[in-house]
Order: C-alpha cells, then sequence, then structure tokens
C-alpha cells in the first residue's frame, strides 16, 4: 500500500492529542506509507478496509506497540494509563477475575512507584465496583475471566479500558462474533462512558454498520488510500 | 510409509546396533544373566525384610507408636522434609531468574545471561552438587537441601521461562500500552497465566526431587538413601528392598496428590475433575478417560 494520506480541516484549530507525520508502517517489511493524520481529543474515528491492508498495524503503531519503519509520531497519549488497549482477542488474564482485570487497569491510576502488592485504596475500589455494576457484571465480578462468556469478557476489557479514565482507547474489532443485541447494549454503554470520561476512540472494525454507529470520522482504507469521511 | 521415513528410520536402527556393538565389548557376558537377576530377586530381595516399619531403639523418639521411631519413617519423612525445603526455596529463587530468561519480557542479552546461568545449575546433577556439599561440610541431610535447591533452580528455572513464553501474547501487550510497570505485568499478568503450569511445574519438582533425595544418601546427603547405601553396603538386601518399597508407595501417594491438586488449576477444572485412578495408566490412556467421561457428563 503507497501513498496514504488523510485529510480533514473539520478539526482545525483544535490541538491533536496524535499526530501522524509520513508514517511508513509495517513488520519489516512496508505494509502503508506516507500516513499523514491527526488525532482530537473526543474523536471517535473507525478505521474499515478489507484484510490484510493494515488496519491492525497501525492501530498497534498508535498504540506504541510497533515503532513505525519511517516517520513521526507526536504522541501526547505517553503517559501511565493515557491508552487503553482492547486488542481483537481482548487482552484478558483469562485466569484471574473479572475485577482482578479491571482493577489492573485501575492500577494505572496510582503512580509507578505504587508497590505492586498494596491495594489500590477504598475509594477506587469503590469506583471498580460502581463501573462493573454499570456495565452489567458485577455479579461475575468474581469469576475467573476463562468461563465468561464473549459478551461478558468484552464488557469486562471496556471496564479494564474506562477504568483508566484514559485519553484515548484503542479498541482492534472488539465487537466481533457478538450477537445483534449484545451490540448495540455495548455501544450505548461505550457512548455513555466515553463521553463521561472524554476519551478519544480509534478502532478497527470490519462491519461498516457498526463502525458508522459509534464512529465520528471513518478512515476507509481501500486501493492503496485511505479515505477520511465525517459520520453525521 | 513413506520412503525418506523408512530411510532415517533404518539409519537410525543401524546406528544404534553399531553403538551397542561398540559398547558391549563381550557379547558372553550376557549369557546367564537372567538366571543371575532371578536368583537375586527371588533370594537376596524377596521377602522384603519389614522390620523396618517398627520400632528402632537407636532412633531417638518420643512416639509411642512404634512405626513414627522406626528406621522407615525417620528416613522418609527426612527425604520429604528435605525435598519440600529444597523445592520451595528453589521455586522462589528460580522464578525472578526465569522471568529474565523469557524473552517475551526482556531483550535477549538479560535472557541470554539467565538462561546460562540456569544451565550451569543444572548441567551438574543432584549427586554432584551433593557430593560437593558433603565435602563442604559434611555429611547430613543440609548439604542435601542445599545440592537439591541449587538443581531445582535450574531444572525449574527452565521449565518456567518456558511455560513463561508460551502465555498469549494480547495480555501482555494491552498491559504494556496501558503503561504498566514490569512487576507490575510480571505479577499481574504472567503469574496468573502461567499459574496452571507453573503449580504443575512445582508439583512435579517436587516429586522428583523426593525421587532424587533417595538417592542424595548415597553420598552422606542424609534421608531415606543413606539407609538404603548403608544396607546395600553389608549386602542386606532384603532391608533395601523394603526401603525402595516405602520410597515407592510415596512417589505413587504424591503423584495421586499432585495429580488432584493440579486438577483444581486447568481450564477442564471448571467443569470436570478427572479420576484419581488414572493416574497408574499412561498419560494418553489416562487423557482419553478423563474425556470420555467429560463427554457423557
Amino acid at each position: 500500500m503507497d501513498e496514504v494520506t488523510i485529510s480533514s480541516d473539520l478539526t482545525a484549530g483544535l490541538e491533536p492529542i496524535i499526530q501522524l507525520r509520513s508514517l511508513n508502517i509495517g513488520y519489516g517489511k512496508s505494509l502503508a506509507k506516507d500516513i499523514t493524520a491527526e488525532i482530537y481529543t473526543g474523536d471517535r474515528i473507525a478505521i474499515i478496509g478489507p484484510s490484510g491492508v493494515g488496519k491492525t498495524t497501525l492501530l498497534r503503531t498508535i498504540a506504541g506497540l510497533i515503532a513505525p519503519l519511517s516517520g513521526e509520531i507526536n504522541n501526547n497519549c505517553s503517559g501511565r494509563g493515557d491508552i487503553g488497549y482492547i486488542p481483537q482477542k481482548l487482552g484478558l488474564v483469562r485466569h484471574s477475575s473479572a475485577k482482578s482485570n479491571v482493577m489492573l487497569g485501575a492500577r494505572t491510576r496510582k503512580s509507578r512507584l505504587h508497590l505492586p502488592f498494596l491495594g489500590l485504596g477504598e475509594e477506587l475500589n469503590k469506583e471498580v465496583d460502581q463501573l462493573l455494576q454499570k456495565l452489567g457484571i458485577s455479579e461475575i465480578s468474581d469469576e475467573p475471566v476463562r468461563i465468561l462468556s464473549g459478551g461478558q469478557q468484552r464488557r469486562v476489557a471496556i471496564a479494564r479500558a474506562l477504568i483508566q479514565k484514559p485519553k484515548l482507547i484503542v479498541a482492534d474489532e472488539f465487537l466481533g462474533e457478538l450477537d445483534a443485541d449484545n451490540i448495540d447494549s455495548i455501544i450505548d454503554i461505550l457512548e455513555t462512558q466515553l463521553s463521561e470520561i472524554n476519551a478519544t476512540l480509534v478502532m478497527v472494525e470490519h462491519q461498516e454498520n457498526i463502525a458508522r454507529s459509534l464512529a465520528t470520522r471513518i478512515w476507509r482504507i481501500v486501493d492503496n488510500q485511505i479515505i477520511e469521511e465525517r459520520v453525521e | 510409509m513413506n520412503k525418506k521415513l523408512l530411510l532415517w528410520i533404518t539409519v537410525i536402527g543401524i546406528l544404534t546396533i553399531l553403538a551397542i556393538d561398540d559398547i558391549v565389548e563381550d557379547w558372553s557376558t550376557i549369557d546367564g544373566s537372567f538366571e543371575k537377576i532371578y536368583i537375586f530377586f527371588s533370594q537376596d530381595l524377596f521377602p522384603p525384610d519389614w522390620s523396618i516399619l517398627s520400632s528402632e531403639p537407636n532412633i531417638k523418639c518420643n512416639s509411642e507408636i512404634g512405626f513414627f521411631c522406626s528406621q522407615a519413617w525417620k528416613g522418609i519423612s527426612e527425604t520429604l522434609q528435605m525435598a519440600f525445603i529444597a523445592t520451595v526455596l528453589g521455586f522462589v529463587i528460580s522464578l525472578p531468574i526465569a522471568s529474565l530468561a523469557a524473552n517475551n519480557l526482556y531483550p535477549l542479552s538479560i535472557a541470554m545471561a539467565a538462561r546460562v546461568f540456569l544451565a550451569g545449575l543444572r548441567s551438574l546433577p543432584s549427586i554432584i552438587w551433593a557430593l560437593i556439599f558433603t565435602i563442604a561440610i559434611g555429611f547430613g541431610p543440609f548439604p542435601g537441601v542445599l545440592a537439591m535447591t541449587l538443581y531445582t533452580i535450574g531444572y525449574l528455572g527452565k521449565l518456567q521461562y518456558e511455560a513463561i513464553e508460551g502465555i498469549a501474547n494480547e495480555p501482555l501487550e494491552a498491559s504494556m500500552a496501558m503503561g504498566l510497570t514490569k512487576s507490575e505485568r510480571f505479577l499481574f499478568v504472567v503469574i496468573p497465566e502461567s499459574s496452571n503450569n507453573l503449580i504443575s511445574q512445582l508439583l512435579f519438582m517436587f516429586e522428583y526431587n523426593v525421587r532424587h533425595g533417595t538417592v542424595l544418601g548415597l553420598v552422606g546427603a542424609g534421608g531415606i538413601g543413606q539407609y538404603i547405601d548403608t544396607n546395600l553396603k553389608f549386602f542386606v538386601y532384603d532391608k533395601a528392598m523394603a526401603f525402595l518399597i516405602v520410597i515407592f508407595v510415596v512417589v505413587v501417594i504424591i503423584d495421586i496428590l499432585s495429580m488432584v491438586i493440579r486438577s483444581y488449576v486447568t481450564d477442564e477444572s471448571d467443569f470436570k475433575r478427572p479420576k484419581w485412578w488414572t493416574v497408574f495408566l499412561p498419560g494418553d490412556a489416562a487423557m482419553s478417560i478423563n474425556r470420555k467421561s467429560l463427554e457423557e457428563e
């Protein structure tokens, strides 16, 4: 994929939280070149396109998990807990309880020097319980993640990201394989919570209707180009 | 059968026969060996001398139950204590070293250094470590514990870093993206994710140390092996046989206990625990029976 550019003047004048400048991404071999884009606070961006065009690679680059082959990223989300990441397989600790997984996200709100074996405090604990309640998973909070249903696991992954109060949530096809009712319910919860904490969302989604129901901007990768579209 | 595979089997077969022929200098020594083994078993080893289960006047003991003042109890309890201490100490020390050796947590240069260290500890069998420590410290269970601990660190460390490297990458990546520190990732992601394997390996190592603890007595490093060694030196084979049967029974009991404990930490344990008696069957057969009973439910 070559010559990828994104232009948007709809957000002119705002300070971007992430700037991508002439980015060349891939694993050793280049998958996409010359990506230039800005991500602003409160954006809901959905990256869509056919398989193998580099959607997940772009997402992982934004999350800071892989370095670009060339180009520049100005990242204002590099602090502890600034990014909440929901990978395709959710990345939950399967043998830990649902609550322990969410507590992992809550831990990022404490300093790096906070000793691992110390508790997180009553207030944060209460906040976790409230969030689990809002997401409808308080009853299974002590169950190990491995025995939970797909929908419950997704709610745990979302709770883990939200409790961080991150600047940016990066999610990779995290609604895949869910039934329509579950998708609608999760989208409703996510929209409310994202607005509450004023977080930005960048997600990869292969189903366009889902992408449109959640996103305000769509980056469509077609024929080696990223075409940006505003969703009204 | 595939021609290439047949060729490989033939080559390996020929090499094996040549190696055996090279090692066995005089084939005539095998003549009558089965008869000798039969005589040894039927006349010297059997029947075992079970007096080792009765109270022994030389053993300091306050219990009124004779068995607890016996050589068998003294020996096996000492071996179990040695194995327990060595396994716990070895586990605690090897885990942080194993995390350094795992290349999904640390760069290759650090991982390689940790691996070389673990390989160094593993390269000497525990009996050689025991020999070194009995020379340095003297006879008794303490050098045995030190020997087993060092070997446990080397052996368990290798199993642990392989288990850590085998965990799913996504939870690790998610925690990296979140900004968790290395120690937080290790404690809250790596340990829970590899907990099944770590517990399983710990139990295996305890069982291994009990079995090897019996050998360490041969170099004066305490435990039941010391009794076996003394009896062998004085040709009291029937007593030695009784000690070996005691070890066999203890190892089987540990194996059953270890299987029961492990059954609580496997994924399948959420739905079904394996049948205890399958411990006596080969691995494949046991797995097939446990799976079948799971399907029936």
